[in-house]
């Protein structure tokens, strides 16, 4: 007896702090989560220190009377739910009714707040101070109408908390990160973030997401992305990713939402990454900020206590949605690489690619989420065929191919845009579609060294399946009696001495499993190469066929197929815009 | 130099010369055209270093004397000159001077110096040859040669010339044609790799009815009319041995109609992949049976009856190959020859009344699956 008992509640609430709580940037995205469910407009953040000494989140949503604003620092007091089924589908960001209490635990707390009052005029505002989780204040206030939650001393009351904050530059870059999910999320507010004066996010209300990300992130930055919008059964994805020639090594980001609310999910970026297949070289991580739009009550929100993660209720079908909308996204023309300014940002791009949580009070969802029409959907698919490759084909330096489109001139480089079209060919080819072998009149004698021999013995089965009939012919030779003839001008001997040097030498050893890598070989070493003449029929007919390939913007290493020039850039030059 | 000319004779060396003369070029010289006023007329010749032609047409010459004019201003000249005769005159060593009726040009040529010399081919050891069966020969085989460039020696024509016979060959390695003409005391016995595009020449410049003279020289090769000289490169090496791969043992023929198997073949031929051209053909009973199946795109089926008996044979080929063969077969009715699916499959004209045998050979096309 007496070994077990019931904590004290200032205890639960700072141990519940410490779920949600972790440090200051928690505190931004949990005051910040809270005004956009008040319906803000306009947010602003201040830090001091970091979030240290001083955090402070004013809006001007539609506040509280005097009796919610006592009642909202309880814990488990929240206007967002009522009872339990509305937790599913919850459409706000918060719901759990334990931010204000835990955060209050480990602070010196202060709110201000006024509801809207009759005619537009503020009612009379209230004021609450609450220290290391007591109330101490309850007072009246002049003030307009929203709210502002001023938080000072964080964790002065857990110093092992406090021990593990960062240095105020990183805290106050996690807390920046916050908002910037949140703005992303949330093209219908403004947000401004100060830190000692500084301002470091000042973001207006926009129309399109293309708006905010360039503000958020730079116009250079804005103009490597690409626009997605692809629907899936219930599933809808839209937003944005990186076209694969940008795609960095490190500092990439990556943000999700569902129905407008951030979450994490490491599976989901390896789906987006995933439709990047092939057209990236292996290591590089592309910027990715997908949208997904599902019913709700195809996701539950409430798994996490700072509600970073989500579970879907078909994770599968999430995950495949989010790799077709990828490539989708990555087929167009519009895909492929630019030079100089800014294409499609003018306006042709301007999805918002927002499905932000539904307005609180009217509790609906937002239209964005309707299940898709089916018909609609078929004809989204019409609109993603390639534009007709029309006009005069022209070859410079017997190496690139220049045409004309729509919206201006679009430069292909002959081997990758080949080398793309046979390594599709070869993928289909290798999974068993099966591939035509020419039988040789004069079989061709290969000599090899010893590691070429065993690359040929160890991958015989690929080699077979692209076409090449392989015989050992003792000693270091080898008798090639059928070979694939991909096209007129195909030196199959080359070919092959190259591809097995290749896959012997362990090139393209990154590609994630070994069909890809062998058809990425093969496809490298049979394409035309630079520097070959063509005929324009020859031009012509490649250009058809990369146009008929999956992605023809990009080739297997990572490299564009295709660079622009878009007309408005050539209008800019030449000073006719 | 002073020479005139009619237009008609002018043109028609320009016609013969023209052709070799190359487009473009890093030499400049080789874009011009020899002009060799000498007694017995004006010498035209062109080369683009691999061949070169010359012809002598008749001319009234004032002065002997020799220039080099650009070929295309030339021609382009000629070809819109009156009808009457031209008067040619050199200035100094590059101007050249063209009047006719009141036409008057100044062309800047290049002195004839710069010009390369032909071939040192020597006619005294030459031998001959009837045009005609050179003619036949190069039409026959000639379209088999192959256009890549990875092996040089398969990009020429193989000649053997025997005290019986001269026979073609030309092979890419894919499929093969060999043609053998029958001669009565030939007097060379040699084995020659001659560039199709020399061959070509030959077969424009030549009438059927000419006796040609033949010579070589180490590696070059002359052929000679009483007006006109062609002179090409040799290929050099050892062209491979096609008898070998030529198959005796095929034991399942097929007689077929040449029009109809042509037509099936294209009309199939129109949803086989744009890549490899594959089509299976089915031999079974009377009926020749082609398919085409091609991912992404579809499939044809077509029936043409032929003769056939014997067990069924499903072999795949590039259409475009046995198309191209068929084109050159100078009969209606051609035999096919099989072995077995991965085995060389021959095709030789039916009743051709021409002392000539001729046989081409195509290799399957396997579906890897």
């Amino acid at each position: 007896m007496g070994r077990i008992s019931i904590l004290p509640t200032s205890v639960v609430d700072q141990i519940a702090a410490g779920e949600i709580v972790e440090r200051p940037a928690s505190v931004v995205k949990e005051l910040v989560e809270n005004a956009l469910d008040a319906g803000a407009t306009a947010l602003r953040v201040e830090l001091e220190d970091g979030g240290r000494s001083l955090i402070r989140v004013s809006d001007d949503g539609i506040g509280m009377d005097r009796d919610d604003a006592v009642l909202s620092v309880d814990r488990h007091a929240t206007s967002k739910i009522r009872i339990a089924p509305d937790l599913i589908g919850v459409a706000t960001y918060g719901f759990r009714g334990e931010a204000l209490a835990s955060i209050a635990s480990v602070s010196r707390f202060e709110l201000e707040t006024a509801p809207e009052g009759g005619d537009g005029l503020p009612a009379v505002g209230t004021r609450i101070v609450v220290r290391g989780g007591t109330l101490e204040t309850v007072e009246e206030v002049a003030r307009t109408h929203g709210t502002t939650v001023t938080v000072r001393k964080l964790f002065s009351n857990v110093p092992a908390r406090r021990k593990f904050l960062r240095s105020a530059r990183s805290e106050t870059r996690a807390a920046v990160e916050a908002l910037t999910v949140l703005a992303l999320a949330r093209l219908d507010v403004a947000f401004t973030l100060t830190s000692q004066n500084r301002t470091l996010v000042d973001v207006p209300r926009v129309s399109s997401a293309a708006e905010r990300l360039a503000a958020l992130f730079g116009r250079k930055a804005a103009e490597e992305l690409v626009p997605v919008d692809h629907s899936s059964g219930y599933i809808s994805v839209r937003g944005f990713v990186q076209r694969p020639a940008d795609a960095r090594v490190s500092g990439r980001k990556a943000y999700l939402f569902v129905n407008g609310r951030p979450f994490r999910n490491p599976f989901l970026i390896r789906a987006a990454e995933a439709g990047y297949r092939a057209t990236i070289a292996p290591g590089l991580r592309p910027t990715i900020l997908l949208a997904i739009g599902v019913p709700a009550d195809r996701v539950d929100v409430n798994v996490h206590p700072a509600k970073l993660e989500v579970r879907f209720r078909d994770k599968m079908l999430v995950e495949r949605a989010v790799e077709e909308a990828v490539r989708a996204g990555l087929r167009p023309l519009e895909a492929a690489a630019v030079v100089g300014g800014a294409v499609g940002w003018s306006g042709g791009h301007a999805v918002s690619y927002q499905s932000g949580p539904p307005d609180r009070l009217t509790g609906r969802p937002p239209a964005d989420l309707a299940l898709p029409d089916t018909l609609l959907d078929t004809a989204s698919v019409a609109a993603q065929q390639h534009p007709a490759v029309g006009g005069e084909l022209l070859q410079l330096f017997n190496t690139y191919i220049v045409f004309e489109t729509p919206d201006g001139l679009a430069l292909v480089d002959q081997h990758s845009a080949h080398e793309r079209v046979l390594y599709e060919r070869a993928m289909a080819q290798l999974r068993g579609e099966g591939s035509a072998a020419q039988r040789l009149l004069l079989p061709m004698t290969v000599d090899l060294g010893i590691e070429e021999l065993e690359a040929v013995e160890e991958h015989g089965d690929l080699l077979a399946a692209i076409g090449f009939e392989i015989e050992s012919f003792g000693g270091r030779s080898i008798v090639v009696h059928a070979v694939p003839n991909p096209h007129p001008r195909f030196d199959a001997r080359h070919c092959l001495e190259e591809v097995v040097a290749d896959v012997a030498g362990g090139r393209f050893g990154g590609l994630a499993n070994r069909l890809e890598r062998f058809a990425a070989t093969y496809a490298c070493r049979a394409a035309i190469k630079a520097g070959h003449v063509l005929e324009a029929v020859e031009m012509r007919d490649l250009l058809n066929r990369l146009f008929a390939c999956e992605l023809p913007p990009h080739d297997v290493h990572g490299r564009p197929t295709i660079v622009q020039l878009p007309k408005d850039e050539l209008e800019r030059r030449f000073g006719r815009s | 130099m002073k020479f005139t000319i009619t237009r008609e004779r002018l043109q028609e060396g320009l016609v013969a010369v023209a052709a070799c003369v190359p487009t473009k070029t890093t030499l400049p010289v080789l874009s011009n055209i020899l002009l060799e006023a000498t007694a017995e007329g004006v010498r035209l010749s062109g080369t683009d270093l691999d061949i070169a032609v010359s012809t002598v047409v008749p001319a009234e010459v004032d002065s002997e004397g020799a220039v080099t004019v650009p070929a295309k201003k030339l021609v382009e000249i000629v070809r819109e000159l009156p009808s009457a005769a031209i008067r040619v005159t050199s200035a100094g060593e590059q101007r050249v001077h063209l009047e006719c009726g009141r036409s008057r040009f100044k062309l800047l040529g290049i002195p004839r110096e710069e010009f390369p010399s032909f071939p040192p081919v020597s006619f005294a050891d030459s031998w001959t040859l009837t045009s005609s069966d050179l003619q036949k020969l190069i039409n026959h085989v000639s379209f088999a040669a192959s256009t890549e460039e990875s092996r040089p020696i398969l990009n020429g024509v193989l000649w053997e010339l025997r005290e019986d016979r001269m026979r073609m060959v030309a092979t890419n390695g894919h499929r093969l044609a060999r043609m053998d003409v029958p001669v009565s005391g030939g007097d060379a016995t040699a084995d020659l790799i001659v560039p199709p595009k020399a061959l070509d020449q030959v077969r424009r410049l030549f009438g059927p009815s000419d006796e040609l003279e033949v010579a070589k020289s180490d590696n070059h090769l002359g052929f000679r009319t009483g007006s006109t000289l062609v002179f090409t490169r040799l290929i050099e090496g050892p062209y491979p041995n096609y008898d070998q791969v030529i198959p005796r043992d095929n034991d399942r023929a097929c007689t077929v109609e040449k029009d109809a198997v042509a037509a099936a073949l294209r009309r199939v031929g129109v949803v086989a992949s744009d890549q490899t051209h594959r089509v299976r053909l089915e031999f079974s009973g009377g009926t020749l049976r082609l398919s085409v199946s091609t991912p992404d795109l579809g499939e044809a089926q077509d029936e043409v009856a032929v003769a056939y008996e014997g067990e069924t044979l499903a072999i795949g080929f590039n259409a475009n190959y046995l198309l191209e063969i068929l084109k050159y077969m100078p009969t209606d009715e051609v035999r096919l020859t099989f072995k077995a699916p991965e085995r060389a499959a021959t095709v030789e004209p039916v009743g051709w009344d021409d002392p000539a045998s001729y046989l081409c050979l195509v290799m399957p096309l396997r579906l890897v699956d």
